[in-house]
């Protein structure tokens, strides 16, 4: 009898946190930023089970009874949180609400068991031996919850099966708590027809669980999206199918992770490799990290400072696992500095110089964002160019976007530089163009870092021809008070898609 | 994409009905702070009604006295101080400098008060070139790109729909076409005959005299130019550039309008504070010359000697320049004779706090918004000249001219109506283009100027009193714009440099005898 009770504590207890951690990885897993969902979904399972155990001592009589009746509403409210915070998630946007209402009912119902369970148990043992033996078992219940959840339980059961089994645990809990507490209750029989309805709607769905996954998985990845969210500057939307991931600011592709290497290299080699003994880099744009991830390649380099307008877009790109693998964690090196600021007025205000300039913003397909393909932008960039110093800009497509890439390189013309155009193929975006300038001469790099994957040195020359169909177009300059380029940017788009 | 936007229009809707369930999205109308500020009819009535005024308890001696520190009062100032000359002092009757280039600041940016660009200026306005040189708006011939309006810089509101630029393009009728074009060509023949110029002393000649005499909108008839799109345009831009309909416009200012510049950049020249920021970089170099709350009442002129009364100052004088607007000046110098010919139009700004762009702005942020259907001009961004790619906050300038009816009603109606009547009225006119334009805004400032501009009515820029005034009367010059019959910056500083350079001459001239005396 006495070591059946604290089992029943051990049981509990483990329920409860397995609830808890799938409320926390859920909402890792489908809104990002792990440490703010497990904070707060710890914080409010913990302070909701301080209400449970404050309410706890407004439950006068029928002690046991109620007992039996938390853990079965337990059993159907955490077994089936998993099934419907998916569900949730793929089919409304009030999942947040959802989960927190979810982990505020459970956490209060885990906060009234241990409180009932000792003052039902209280006179059978003597009050210090209650506290000791149920705080026991409860942590311990806790540690092995905690263990098996991430070794045994997401790995081979998945988060709506764990989720059910531990339901079903609690059923089993009420159930045998009929027969622990027998003489306490007094429609017994009831209650354990109950349980085992209970304990049969779980079962089923356990063995279900793999078409509601299948349903909700359906809809949340129709559109491929493992990532979601409207900052204070854009909003952020990650795809993945299979090995491919995909960022998209404002639904424009940002990159996909089959071939951004072709895009990276070639945006950062050709110009890097061209100078004597690269020291300083800024980056404007370039929030993802894999411009920085190709820098970082040359061990020469001191300092790289990354100016991004939005915090959101770097810190989830220095924590988030998938991502940081992309990047190479690049973002984590101590050579790098984050400003998240505007550009143009950080620009405009520091007086730094840098060696090697990358310029990678989203293409001009506004004029807030045109503002940085302005000539005013390039002359206040060239500033701080050192002397050997080299400027890359991504330019948009020579091929789609033809004047607006020839655009561009006159806009860097009119600002004083000289401009060397060049364009690659990467298969997600089709022919693109970048464009080196600066002060000084350039030649085509002759040696370049070890263990490149898509910019050779034999090739680099042949990347500066352009076949007559991208060849140079007569555009005027862009600047702030005529902004050309966002509407040649405009019209070429509209040109392809008619 | 469009399961894209049909997911996130539903899951707006599920949270803002989650929101709703929580009690967060049900909110009544948000109170929308402000005032009037800058008010300035209490000392102006004051001079009117010929109040009492403390007598002097001390004296200062200055060889010129600048009234005003508006555009031309800080311009005669600018250029005495360029020539070397130091022996002088400007007296502004407002706690702030700029007159009708005056702005202010919030936590979002700074906008203007009232004037808010200079059109690029010509050839002949070699004042504002070199003006601006010495700012460095001008370098190497070059317009600074960060200083000319950025794209995109005007749009009209017609037809339920915007369109770019304020002239009309859209629903024209085939004779709508043509008289713009017809209009077009006779404007290209004033302009060719350089009687029309910015300055306009500079291209000032008797031959035009005529179209002084008749109403802009008379002309228009005579000219069968009768397209009701058409005449609204010109209304619109002499309500925008003189406070007035195209009825109590002469011919010749509404001509001038459009024949006395030909843009040889994509302009126009603006800034966050409007025209107030040339006056912040004038008074960076004027500071020390500067006495702001010195409202002069009363000017007596004995032989070479101008006493100037102003609070208990008493300055002593070799040459005063008038920059105050002119219709003051019957009230302040002794034995002068009131003044008929100068009218003025009565305006009202606004600046509205807005904490977002409203859902229905319908375009990119651009300078200036104007709707077709509207008694007002308009709005102009404050934060439209701003680096920044991302802004979420900005500040509206609102311009009303009361050009309707006559100046001394709306003067009166401008008086009488308080704060919250001039609110409602503006975000009424801004909710039918802005449904959520309330939601949007948190403050509104309101600006009341009784006599903003001179309004060249008929006959008033060839009238006799202006010519007489151009003179100035013994060792008193007069410098505001309102000399050439309306007022824009160009005018303003030009009369401004001249009254200078005017005085330096004859200060010149009276020192040379003394030495040779």
């Amino acid at each position: 009898m006495g070591i059946l009770l604290f089992i029943t504590v051990l049981l509990i207890a483990a329920c409860g946190l397995i609830y808890e951690l799938i409320a926390g990885t859920l909402a890792s897993y489908l809104l990002g930023d792990s440490v703010l969902q497990f904070s707060t979904i710890i914080g409010c399972y913990l302070f909701a089970m301080g209400i449970g155990s404050a309410l706890s001592r407004y439950i006068d009589r029928g002690l046991a009874y109620r007992f039996v009746w938390i853990e079965l509403l337990l059993g159907v409210i955490g077994g089936f949180s998993s099934a419907l915070l998916f569900l949730a998630f793929a089919y409304t946007q009030g999942f947040q609400l959802i989960m927190y209402v979810l982990v505020v009912v459970i956490g209060v119902l885990v906060g009234l068991e241990i409180p009932l369970l000792m003052r039902i148990i209280r006179g059978r043992y003597a009050f210090r031996d209650v506290v000791a033996h149920v705080l026991t078992f409860d942590y311990l219940g806790a540690l092995g919850a905690s263990l098996l959840f991430p070794i045994l339980l997401v790995p081979y059961l998945g988060l709506v099966r764990s989720a059910l089994l531990f339901g079903i645990i609690n059923v089993v809990v009420a159930l045998w708590s009929t027969f622990l507490f027998a003489g306490q209750l007094a429609s017994v029989r009831a209650l354990r027809v109950l349980c085992v309805i209970v304990l049969a709607g779980l079962a089923l769905g356990f063995a279900q669980a793999k078409r509601i996954t299948a349903t909700a998985e359906d809809n949340i990845y129709a559109d491929e999206i493992i990532f979601s969210r409207e900052t204070r500057y854009q909003h952020i939307v990650l795809t993945r199918f299979k090995d491919d991931i995909r960022l998209f600011l404002n639904s424009h592709l940002q990159f996909s992770s089959r071939d951004e290497y072709r895009y990276h290299e070639a945006l950062i080699h050709p110009g890097l490799s061209a100078i004597p003994a690269p020291r300083r880099v800024l980056v404007l744009g370039g929030g993802d990290g894999l411009a920085v991830r190709e820098i970082l390649k040359y061990p020469q380099i001191a300092s790289i400072t990354l100016v991004d307008l939005d915090p959101e877009m770097t810190r989830l790109f220095s924590t988030h696992p998938m991502l940081t693998a992309l990047n190479q964690k690049s973002f984590l090196s101590s050579k790098v500095h984050i400003i998240n600021a505007d550009a143009f007025p950080w620009v405009d205000s520091d007086t730094d110089s840098f060696d090697f300039i990358v310029i990678d913003f989203p293409d001009p397909t506004n004029y807030a964002l045109g503002k940085l393909y302005t000539t005013a932008f390039y002359k206040a960039v060239a500033r701080h160019l050192s002397s050997q110093g080299l400027i890359v800009v991504q330019s948009t497509s020579p091929m789609f976007a033809r004047d607006s890439y020839w655009c561009i390189v006159e806009t860097l013309k009119q600002a004083g530089l000289r401009t060397y155009p060049y364009h690659v193929y990467v298969p997600s975006f089709g022919e693109w163009g970048f464009v080196i300038a600066g002060y000084r001469d350039y030649q085509p790099p002759t040696t370049l870092p070890s263990a490149l994957r898509f910019i050779n040195v034999d090739g680099l020359p042949a990347l500066f021809q352009f076949p007559p169909d991208m060849s140079p177009m007569a555009m005027p300059p862009n600047r702030l008070n005529d902004q050309v380029l966002v509407r040649a940017y405009d019209q070429d788009w509209k040109d392809i898609s008619h | 994409m469009i399961i894209d936007s049909m997911k996130a229009s539903r899951r707006q809707f599920l949270q803002s009905a989650s929101a709703s369930l929580i009690g967060l999205s049900i909110k009544g109308d948000r109170p929308i702070a402000g005032s009037f500020v800058n008010d300035s009819f209490q000392v102006g009535h004051q001079l009117r009604d010929r109040a009492s005024f403390p007598e002097p308890k001390q004296l200062a001696n200055h060889a010129v006295v600048i009234i005003g520190g508006g555009i031309a009062g800080l311009s005669a100032a600018w250029r005495l101080h360029k020539k070397g000359f130091s022996d002088f002092v400007l007296l502004e009757m407002n706690d702030q400098v700029g007159g009708n280039s005056r702005w202010g600041e919030n936590e979002i940016t700074s906008f203007p008060w009232a004037a808010h660009y200079v059109p690029v200026p010509g050839p002949k306005a070699v004042f504002v070139r070199e003006l601006f040189q010495e700012l460095g708006v001008l370098k190497n011939g070059q317009w600074e790109e960060r200083y000319l309006c950025f794209s995109p810089q005007e749009r009209l509101f017609l037809y339920g729909k915007w369109q770019d630029g304020i002239e009309p393009a859209i629903g024209l009728t085939a004779p709508d076409r043509d008289q713009f074009r017809k209009l077009e060509d006779l404007i290209h023949e004033f302009r060719a005959t350089g009687k029309f110029a910015v300055p306009m002393e500079l291209g000032f000649s008797a031959s035009t005299a005529g179209l002084d005499q008749i109403s802009f909108a008379e002309w228009l008839r005579t000219q069968q130019m009768d397209s009701r799109i058409l005449n609204w345009y010109m209304n619109y831009c002499c309500r925008d550039d003189y406070g007035a309909t195209t009825q109590n416009t002469s011919a010749w200012a509404g001509i001038q309008y459009f024949a006395s510049r030909e843009p040889e950049e994509k302009g126009p020249l603006t800034w966050p504070e409007g025209n107030g920021w040339i006056v912040r970089r004038l008074m960076e170099r004027l500071n020390k010359f500067v006495q702001t709350n010195r409202m002069v009442h009363r000017i007596t002129q004995r032989g070479t000697r101008v006493r100037v009364f102003a609070g208990h100052t008493e300055y002593q004088a070799e040459f005063v320049i008038f920059a105050a607007p002119s219709f003051l000046a019957p009230y302040l110098i002794e034995g002068m004779p009131p003044l008929h010919d100068f009218e003025y139009s009565p305006w009202l700004t606004a600046n509205l706090t807005l904490d977002r762009l409203p859902a229905s702005y319908g375009t990119d942020p651009t300078w200036d918004s104007v709707f077709m259907e509207s008694p007002t001009l308009g709005y102009v961004d404050a934060t439209h000249q701003s680096l920044r790619s991302h802004i979420d906050r900005t500040v509206w300038t609102f311009y009303w001219a009361l050009a309707e009816g006559s100046p001394a009603e709306n003067r009166q109606l401008l008086l009488s109506k308080d704060w919250n009547y001039w609110k409602v009225a503006i975000l009424h006119d801004l909710g039918r283009v802005h449904r959520d334009i309330r939601g949007c805004v948190s403050h509104i400032d309101i600006m009341r100027m009784g006599h903003a501009m001179a309004r060249p009515k008929v006959g008033a820029v060839f009238s006799e009193e202006r010519r007489t005034l151009k003179k100035g009367v013994g060792h008193i010059l007069f410098a505001n714009s309102d000399l050439s019959g309306f007022s824009i910056f160009e005018e303003a500083q030009y009369r401004g440099v001249v009254a200078a350079d005017r005085v330096l001459g004859r200060i010149g001239g009276l020192r040379d005898r003394d030495h040779r005396a």
